[in-house]
């Protein structure tokens, strides 16, 4: 055999790997994440389908979704790559395959579910803290909810001509608005988000990541996006939403959010100058909740506990 | 006495799929070509934010409800809007009532209801016929991530096996775990033994996935997925049976003049609701 | 012969690979050479390296699972690290052993054409028709992949890598997920695909029987290196050497071996009926076959025996069924009347989609009958919740990870007693784990154990239940000989505690050596309620069911045994006391 004049082991080759340091993700690794997320969250829809929802007037006290399962999943897992996958198993696995899909309001809200959830699983630094977990637990629904209700609201500010100055409608909307955000916090986002999610994270963590042949997250190696100091944070933050805003702006005016599904509540608008002063406030008042959370939680690891306030405190600050 | 139901189950969800998946209704849109179906769906999800007008809106509205007509939308999807839609506006006017509200308040909320109404129905009458894989196919060409016509296809794989996994989980957990010795107060032990049920099936359900996912993403990365993400050929043989012919031209056309004449309708009998 | 003709499918050299963060190499020192054509078993104990060794042939490791990588395998001249994996898949085709999900489109065609359409070939219609036909799918191609049964999924996979036209194809434990009879296809399939195209063909296999029959020679890997390279007759001469590994011998060959010591290792059953048939009518001065004996020492006697024990449970009149998409009813189990009683071991046969899983759980009332009645020691399981059925009947489910719902065995295994509130419930789950000889990995996630442990643990968690009938679906699926012998071992001793289990099975070893009673199902209604031996027996029976026989009972019926040996203990046993009464 000609070919095998070549030495077996050529020294250069063999010693030096395909990819650096166990941080860094292949993009095999980085699919597998996507699909794993995409493929759970698509399930907890369906599911979510099955359970009954129990209506109290406008006000639906279902389960929108069970937050829990992404959010262990951008806890568990890069939080990019995991935020990116699960609302694609919402839009694909119900909307698509069960013929429930609404044209560009599924744009929306895969918006809105990628930053809540991007954001929340850059908070979380060690997926076996229940202060963290509920933290990234309120926060995907704080985040979806307020980008759904700004984008609502524009709806109903170009929609409607001088929405603003429509007598009743502008408190109207404000006060189904504000219903709705409170029932999602509390069902989708503590009882079905950050709860389950403090009780399944910590067990999953260290089990469920070598199955994909990945080291799990390093309370010392938190991800880029929290590192680099809280200042970064924000403004990468406050960036993403604008930006979601933006865009739900730019398509609103080219197109609209065309539901069909009937939670049509959010879609009556409001005064948008109004709301959308308040709904900014909000996202302020989060940011610096975020950020004061994630200096007290850098303080609090290199104090090594000297103040540990727990997750009653954290959802009383917010 | 207990009885078999066929409510949701393995079987239930196999049903669902096999029925959107052969798109069984048929009907307008379902035989065309997706591209231009998204484009149908467009014009309607555009058009209404240009008018105040409620007489456009008005005939708008009207070619929608019957392009939903014409695609066989099924009836029970049709009646869960019309509730929803009519139940919805009650709230509104109700709160706006509560907040003092007047005749302008109604006439803008039929504006905005009109408006909302028609790109809803527009998005019925285009997506729920259309058969999922040659949505996303559509999509697909309009440069949408390959992500989502794969998500398609894995979901379509997937989910019987999902759902049947869930199944057995939760099965497991009715069988096993402690009895409820009573039901509570509005049988509240018993919602809450089923979220916690909810909850607890999905610890072995992620395990078990992940385990699952390691050999399907082996297996793309054999087959070719992510060497198609960089070469587009692959794209383009997938998306070559996209053919679109003069019906769907014929489509496009007839819909503009449709809306054309709706604004010249409108322009001729005006009806606005302005603020006084 | 030219130079590239004698360039080898597979040629490894000097190969070694450690996983990241893994305390020692999975493979060491590998040196291994496959030649084109051939047909390779790759046999080995749990960790052997079997698996990682096959996936450094298309390249996943190292692209795709980075470690430590020593040495050189060439892939039919390429060395794999200079292709890609997607390159390498043109060379080598994989099918993984969950090769279900392996499968990433909805229909078959779809499957097939995903990668020469990915790959953006522009001949991709005939590459997938070609597949579909090398493998006799065609008639398949529409269909949902969950429509088709496990045996007609692995052959879609396998037109779905063949569709890429490589020149060596590894399936890793094809019999482990399939029943024997869809197992066979494969093998069948692998064989034509061997013979008509000279594909190279590769298969990670531990049952030895198969190897024997199909594979032309034999890899034995143990601590991630091959211990040889051995032609398959010499590798099957190594009897104990196998053994020592994990691989038990054919029956055909433990039977020749004691029987007919001289004659040459047998590779099926026919060879040995010939060797032994020689040796059988040498004493006897002419050929002939064995005269059909009656075993003396053989406790069945042919025909049912009908146990007078109390009944358990009943099914009378029993009709059940799913929707279909039209709306009409998928009738499952047609007109069912059934009684088990105590002290049964019942096996529970039938191809795919007889009913075997519905009818069993209509017993645990998780599902209650659309017409008849389902009674389990006296209660209409239409009165009663599952939950309080559970006291009485226990199900196991084919996939054990699917029944592990807490972290640990022994949280599992106690999560029945502690919730029914019993106070010995630790003494309960102590001596339970010590029964199945789990007490040492109790600790552990179920999941996380081997094939055979995660089983012994399912029937840790079924013997905590402490039911009076215990209901098993596939109990012996996808486990190694041996593993396979120790959960047939612990049914046997299960027979103190419960008074009744019936086991859903394809797998004839486990109806032949623990069985008494057997209910063939096929499309919804027994067609025959028997004992192993006089269903054996009835060949045109176990045809029309695609059932098929072990080894040794089908040499015994070649032999003119009458009713076939069950074991090859058995069929030693009798040809001792033939050869005494013919002596």
């Amino acid at each position: 055999m000609a070919e095998s004049s070549r030495p077996t082991t050529p020294p250069t080759r063999s010693d030096a790997p395909r990819r650096p340091g166990p941080p860094e993700l292949s993009s095999a690794q980085k699919l597998m994440v996507f699909v794993l997320s995409m493929t759970l969250f698509g399930l907890a829809n369906i599911v979510t389908e099955v359970i009954p929802e129990v209506r109290v007037g406008p006000v639906e006290v279902g389960v929108s979704y069970l937050a829990f399962v992404p959010v262990i999943m951008v806890a568990l897992f890069n939080p990019l790559y995991a935020a990116l996958g699960a609302p694609l198993g919402e839009v694909v696995f119900v909307d698509l395959l069960m013929g429930d899909f609404s044209g560009i309001g599924e744009l929306e809200g895969y918006l809105q579910m990628f930053l809540g959830l991007y954001i929340a699983g850059c908070l979380v630094r060690d997926p076996r803290s229940p202060r963290q977990l509920f933290a990234a637990g309120a926060v995907v629904v704080i985040v979806d909810k307020m980008l759904s209700a700004v984008v609502d609201i524009a709806k109903v500010s170009v929609g409607v001509d001088d929405a603003e100055f429509v007598p009743g409608l502008p408190q109207s909307i404000l006060l189904l608005e504000g219903i709705d955000f409170v029932v999602a916090l509390l069902v989708s986002g503590i009882l079905f988000g950050a709860l389950p999610a403090m009780a399944l994270a910590p067990r999953l963590y260290g089990k469920i990541e070598p199955l994909l042949g990945l080291a799990p997250r390093d309370p010392g190696h938190p991800m880029p996006l929290a590192q680099r100091g809280t200042a970064a944070f924000m403004l990468l933050a406050l960036f993403l939403s604008f930006v979601s805003m933006i865009a739900a702006f730019t398509s609103e005016i080219f197109d609209n959010f065309g539901v069909w599904e009937p939670d049509f509540i959010e879609q009556y608008g409001d005064r948008f100058l109004w709301i959308g002063a308040s709904a900014a406030l909000i996202v302020l008042v989060a940011l610096a909740v975020a950020v004061r959370f994630v200096l007290a939680s850098r303080r609090a690891r290199a104090a090594q506990g000297s103040h540990g306030p727990d997750a009653q405190n954290t959802g009383e600050r917010r | 006495m207990r009885k078999e139901r066929d409510g949701i189950s393995v079987e239930w969800v196999k049903l669902e799929l096999l029925r959107t998946a052969y798109a069984t209704r048929g009907g307008l849109l379902a035989a065309r070509d997706p591209r231009f179906v998204i484009g149908w769906y467009l014009i309607f999800a555009v058009v209404p934010w240009f008018t105040h007008n409620i007489t456009v809106l008005a005939a708008l509205f009207t070619v929608c409800a019957a392009a939903v007509f014409l695609s066989r939308v099924g009836p029970l999807v049709l009646g869960l809007f019309v509730i929803g839609f009519v139940l919805e506006s009650l709230y509104v006017l109700f709160a706006a009532w509560l907040f003092g509200g007047d005749m302008s308040t109604v006439l803008a909320l039929v504006v905005l209801t009109l408006k909302l109404a028609t790109i809803s129905l527009a998005s019925m009458a285009a997506f729920v016929s259309l058969d999922p894989e040659k949505l996303s196919d559509g999509l697909l060409s309009m440069h949408a991530p390959a992500m989502l016509s794969f998500g398609v296809s894995y979901g379509y794989r997937m989910l019987p096996v999902l759902m049947e996994e869930f199944h057995t989980v939760v099965d497991g957990h009715r069988l096993r775990s402690a009895p409820l010795a009573a039901k509570g107060f509005l049988g509240w032990r018993v919602v809450v033994r089923t979220a916690t049920t909810l909850v607890q099936a999905f610890y072995p359900l992620m395990l078990n996935t992940a385990k699952r996912t390691r050999t399907t993403v082996e297996a793309l990365e054999t087959k070719g997925f992510t060497y198609a993400a960089e070469h587009p050929d692959g794209r383009r043989i997938r998306l070559a049976h996209l053919r679109a012919d003069h019906r769907d031209v014929l489509l496009i056309a007839v819909t503009l003049l449709l809306v054309a004449a709706s604004f010249a309708l409108g322009h001729a009998y005006p009806l606005q609701a302005g603020v006084g | 012969m030219t130079g590239i003709d004698n360039t080898p499918a597979i040629e490894v050299s000097g190969l070694s690979f450690r996983y990241p963060g893994a305390d020692r190499d999975s493979l060491t020192g590998v040196d291994l050479r496959i030649e084109r054509g051939d047909f390779t078993a790759v046999v080995g104990g749990n960790g052997s390296g079997k698996t990682t060794l096959c996936k450094t042939f298309n390249g996943l490791v190292p692209h795709y699972w980075s470690g430590t990588f020593d040495g050189a395998v060439r892939v039919m001249g390429h060395d794999t690290r200079d292709l890609s994996v997607g390159a390498l898949s043109h060379l080598v085709g994989y099918v993984y052993q969950d090769f279900g999900n392996q499968l990433v489109r909805p229909t078959a065609r779809d499957e097939v054409s995903f990668a020469p359409v990915n790959f953006g070939l522009a001949d991709h219609r005939e590459r997938t028709e070609e597949a579909l036909e090398l493998l006799g799918v065609t008639h398949l191609a529409d269909r949902f992949t969950w429509q088709l049964s496990g045996g007609q999924q692995h052959l879609v996979a396998l037109a779905a890598i063949m569709a890429l036209r490589p020149d060596v194809v590894v399936v890793d434990e094809p019999v482990a997920e399939l029943d024997p009879a869809h197992a066979d296809g494969i093998y069948e399939a692998l064989a034509d695909l061997n013979a008509r195209l000279g594909t190279t063909v590769v298969v990670i296999e531990h049952h030895a029987e198969y190897v024997a029959r199909h594979a032309r020679s034999v890899v034995l890997m143990a601590d991630g290196a091959p211990v040889w390279h051995l032609p398959a007759r010499e590798a099957m001469e190594r009897v104990a050497e196998l053994e020592r590994h994990g691989i038990p011998a054919p029956q055909v060959v433990r039977a020749t071996r004691s029987l007919a010591p001289w004659a040459p290792v047998p590779l099926t059953v026919e060879e040995a009926a010939g060797h032994l048939r020689e040796h059988f009518s040498d004493p006897g001065g002419g050929p002939g076959p064995l005269p059909p004996a009656a075993p003396p020492g053989t406790a069945d006697s042919p025909g049912p025996r009908r146990p007078s024990g109390e009944p358990v449970a009943e099914m009378v009149g029993v009709r059940h069924g799913y929707r279909e998409v039209g709306g009409g009813l998928a009738v499952v189990l047609h007109e069912l009347d059934l009684t088990l009683r105590d002290g049964e071991r019942v096996a529970l046969v039938g191809g795919n989609g007889a009913g075997k899983s519905t009818l069993m759980r209509l017993f645990t009332g998780l599902k209650v009958p659309r017409e008849g009645t389902v009674r389990v020691g006296g209660t209409d399981t239409r009165t009663v919740r599952p939950a309080a059925l559970a006291d009485r009947v226990c199900y196991l489910y084919q996939r054990p990870e699917q029944m592990f719902l807490k972290d640990n065995v022994r949280e599992d295994v106690a999560m029945f007693p502690r919730g029914r509130g019993r106070s010995d419930t630790d003494a309960l789950v102590a001596d339970v784990l010590d029964r199945v000889d789990l007490t040492g990995l109790a600790d552990r996630d179920g999941r996380l154990l081997s094939g055979g442990q995660q089983r012994r643990a399912t029937l840790a968690i079924g013997l905590a239940m402490r039911p009076a009938l215990l209901l098993l679906d596939e109990p012996t699926s996808s486990l190694d000989t041996a593993s396979r012998d120790a959960v047939i071992a612990m049914l046997d001793a299960l027979a103190d505690t419960i008074r009744c289990t019936v086991v859903a099975t394809h797998d004839m070893h486990l109806v032949a050596e623990w069985a008494h009673r057997v209910l063939v199902l096929d499309h919804g209604r027994i067609i025959a309620d028997t004992t192993p031996a006089a269903l054996f027996a009835d060949q045109a029976l176990m045809a029309s069911v695609g059932l098929v026989a072990p080894q040794i009972t089908r040499l015994g019926l070649s032999l003119g045994l009458n009713p076939p040996p069950l074991s090859v203990g058995e069929m030693l046993d009798r040809h001792q006391t033939t050869g005494r009464i013919r002596a």
